[in-house]
Parts: structure tokens; sequence; C-alpha cells
């Protein structure tokens, strides 16, 4: 048994050109639901096509489930489940035919709990795969990846294109997965609602790098917002480190910053504030300070 | 990997069908021309619908590739318990299992018929087998050229691939004849063909 189902290790991938991954490192822990944001074009589905091993890295290496990703041997593949963005299922064949194929080419196929899905989400089995509505193809996928009893579970924007009941339905299946002993969950999302939800932890990826990569608890106490009024013209720099972002105007500076300790509040009041207040922060407002252009990314504890 | 086979065959059916087809007409033919004594017997349909039958094949693999790479079909079944390398061993061996099917009952056919109506030399047996070896070996070496233009998202060179393939091998067979040296070149051609079509699939992003 591994205790990291996912290991990357220094990942850097180019293509034609251009820097997609530029050195990302993490691990998810087994049994964790590991949440990956990032705005579009930030590297999300290429990790997780890397880790697949549909697509090869420039350079680094993923090791899934104890094997390196690009020599995934057919029962490990068979171990894990996977829902690709925008639903690549074979669009020219019929449902009925598509879950034939899934299930005759599975390693473990559960058709208890495959027969419940299908009968959660009423598909209809005689449609042609691209007749089917974008949601419905989401289902479908979703059901396909769950029927094996994957005990990885990559989820590439699984949710999109589905309404709030389905979105609902999903979540409430994600859950019931990870109940299961030992299961693992790697996922993508827009929907930064959904991802505080369910994830316990959550990496962000900043134009190919990982600015983040905690638990939700942790992003959350160690980045803080403040609202620092000055008596008189707020100064140019604070020489406070970590500063993920800064906005002053008149007396009145605004600043997220990293790791907040009593050192950095000390250097904060040399410069006697007249007032200092922490502004409440969601996962949605830590994400878009995070991924601001200008932002630097946010070290870890261990680097403080 | 029989599934795997059957789906290829399935996904591909009209290519699969129409070398079988050429070849039961070139078949239905030459008996016509050998029973109704025509001039030159079971020759003229074997060498007109050899050259097509040569295209069909060239057409399956190309379309064999083209299909899973614009359906992104290869993509799905390796997320599923395969690995590419069965995928395309699954592929290869619908091919090869389509040319055997349309070609090995032309060749017993033809041989057949001219153990029944040529006359009894002894230089035709030889003949004979060389050439339906010779020929065997063009129509497994235009389905890997087919294998290996297929895999592109250009419809034009997919077309111009095809055909310059096999104009080359038909070429090749003219200048070398049928025999040893032209199947040492096809074999050397279909090894080479067949690694680069592997080499490239398993190596490219699905």
């Amino acid at each position: 048994m591994n205790d990291y189902p996912i290991v990357v290790e220094d990942l850097v991938k180019y293509y034609e050109g251009r820097c997609i991954l530029d050195g990302v490192s993490l691990r998810v822990p087994r049994g964790c639901i590991y949440g990956l944001l990032g705005r579009n074009g930030s590297g999300k589905t290429t990790i997780i096509r890397i880790l697949l091993g549909l697509e090869p890295p420039t350079r680094g290496r993923t090791i899934v489930l104890g094997q390196d990703s690009a020599r995934l041997s057919a029962p490990t593949h068979g171990r894990i489940g996977y829902v690709a963005e925008g639903h690549h299922l074979i669009q020219s064949y019929r449902v009925r035919r598509l879950i034939g194929l899934c299930r005759g080419l599975s390693l473990h196929w559960n058709e208890e709990f495959f027969g419940r899905l299908m009968e959660t989400f009423r598909l209809p089995l005689d449609r042609k795969v691209k007749d089917l509505s974008t949601g419905m193809r989401a289902q479908l996928n979703l059901a396909l990846a769950m029927a094996i009893d994957p005990e990885l579970l990559i989820l590439d924007d699984p949710t999109l294109g589905l309404d709030t009941i389905a979105r609902r339905q999903f979540l409430e299946l994600a859950i019931d997965v990870i109940q299961r002993q030992g299961r693992t969950i790697l996922f993508s999302s827009h929907i930064l609602g959904d991802v505080e939800r369910i994830a316990d932890r959550i990496g962000v990826l900043v134009a190919g790098k990982l600015v983040v990569d905690c638990t939700l608890e942790e992003l959350k106490s160690r980045i803080k917002k403040l609202r620092v009024i000055f008596p008189d013209q707020a100064p140019e720099d604070l020489y406070v480190t970590e500063i993920v972002n800064q906005q002053k105007q008149g007396r009145e500076m605004v600043l997220t910053v990293a790791n907040w300790n009593r050192q950095k509040q000390a250097i904060l009041e040399t410069f006697h504030p007249e007032s200092c207040t922490e502004v409440p922060m969601t996962l949605e407002d830590i994400f878009i300070e995070c991924t601001r252009p200008a932002s630097a990314a946010v070290p870890q504890e261990s680097e403080v | 990997m029989l599934s795997l086979i059957a789906r290829e065959i399935r996904d591909n059916i009209v290519s699969v069908a129409l070398p079988c087809l050429v070849s039961a007409l070139g078949i239905t033919l030459a008996i016509i021309f050998a029973l109704s004594r025509v001039r030159g017997g079971v020759f003229p349909p074997t060498i007109l619908f050899t050259p097509v039958l040569l295209l069909a094949l060239c057409g399956l693999g190309a379309s064999q590739a083209y299909g899973d790479r614009a359906n992104r079909i290869s993509s799905l079944l390796a997320t599923l318990g395969v690995t590419r390398n069965r995928i395309f061993a699954a592929r290869v061996l619908a091919g090869l299992l389509t040319v055997l099917v349309s070609l090995v009952p032309l060749a017993v056919t033809t041989i057949l018929l001219l153990w029944m109506f040529a006359p009894p030399l002894e230089f035709y047996g030889r003949m004979v087998v060389a050439i339906s070896l010779t020929v065997l070996l063009v129509a497994v070496a235009c389905y890997c050229a087919g294998l290996l233009v297929g895999w592109t998202t250009s419809k034009a060179w997919l077309v111009a691939g095809s055909v310059l393939s096999l104009m080359a091998l038909v070429s090749l067979v003219v200048i070398k004849g049928f025999g040893p040296g032209a199947m040492a070149i096809l074999l050397l051609f279909i090894g080479a063909t067949l690694w680069y079509a592997w080499h490239t699939f398993t190596s490219a992003s699905l």
C-alpha cells in the first residue's frame, strides 16, 4: 500500500516552446480529496493527463499508485477512474455499446453500483453519445469512472455543464467514494464552492507553478487580508515579506500576506497605523488573490 | 484482446469489408474467365483487382489510425484497464486478419484455376508461389503504410500519403520483379513502418 497514491516530482512541460508546467512537485496522501485549482491554461489538465500517461512530460516524473505514469500497467490503470474535461467519450457509439466496451475492458466492474447510478441519472441507452446533452455526457462519464470501484478517482472539471441538482448528486457520489476506506480523489474545478465543500487539501496553480499546496484550514489560517489605515500617506514599502497582494489608496492600504505572524505584525506597527483590521476571506477570495498576475508564490510554512 | 480486435473490426467495418468485397469480386470474375476460356484465363481479373485490393488495404490502415485520432478512441481506451501496446497490437492483428481473409482466398483460387486450366508447365507452380508471397507482402506493406500515414489530422496528407505509398511499393515490385529480392525489401519496409507506427502511437499525446 502506498501512502501517497499520487507523487509529482519537479514536473516540467513545454508545449510548442511554451512552458505549461514549471517544476511542479506535490504529493497526495491516501484517502485525501485534493482540489487542484487554477485559472484557464494554468496547467491543471496537463498535470492530470501526464499522471494518466496520456501526455509525456518534458522533465520530471509522476508516480501513480506506486508506478511511473509513463509505464502504467493495465492492472494499475484498472484501479484509476477518470472523468475527462469535456467528457471525451466515443461520440459515434450508442450509450449501450459504450457501456459494453468499458465493461468488457475493465478489470473490475461493480454492476450493482453502476445500475444504481444509471437509475439515478436515467440515461437513454439507445441514444448516440454525440446526441446526449453536456450534462448527460458528464453523468455517463462519471458513472463509467465510478463503476470500476476506483482506488484513485481523477476528475478534471467534472461538474462543467452540470445543473445544480446534478452537481449536488456528483458531490454526494464523490463523498460516497471517499467513505469507502482508502479511496483518494484528485479533482480540478472552477467552482470553488464545490472544492470548499469537499476538498481537504488544496493546490493552486498559477502559470504552471504550484503556489499553494496545503490543507484548506491551513490555507485559510495562513493567508490574511488586512485593511490598514495610516495617519498620513500609506508608505511605499512595508518591508514585510511574503506579501501576496497589495493595494494602496491615500491613507488606506489593503494587503494580503502569507504566513502572518507576530514578527510581521511588529514590523507593521513600526509605521504606527491608526487601525489594522482583518478582512474575512472565502476560498474564492484567496484564490483570486493568489492567481492575480502580480501575486507572488505563497511559500510553504517550512520556508518561513 | 479479442474484444479489442472485435472493436477494431466493428469500428472500421466499411474499410474491412471493402477489401473482402474486392477480393470476392476478383475471385468470381477469375472463375468466370477461366470457365469461359477467355484469352489469358485467370490473369486479367487478378491483375486488375490486385491494385484495387492493395489500395483498399492501405485505406484500412489509414482509416484505423485516422479514426482513432479523430474520435480520440485510444484516449478513452488508455484510461481503462488497457495499455497502449495492447491497443496497437489489436489494431495490427485486425488489419492482418483482413489482409489474410481478402488475399488468401484470391491466391488459392488463382492457384487452383491455374492447376485446372493452365498447361502443366513446371515453372508455373514456382511462379505462382513467388507472385502470391510477394503480393501478400505488398498487401501487408500497403496496410502498414496506411497505418503510418493515417496518424495525421490532415485529410489531404492522408490521401496523398496513401497513394504515394502504394505507387512506391508497386514500383518496387515492377523494378525488382516477384521473388526473394523484392520480398526482402518488403519485409524490411514492413518492419520499419510497424516499428515507427508503434513508436508514434505509444509516445504521442492522446
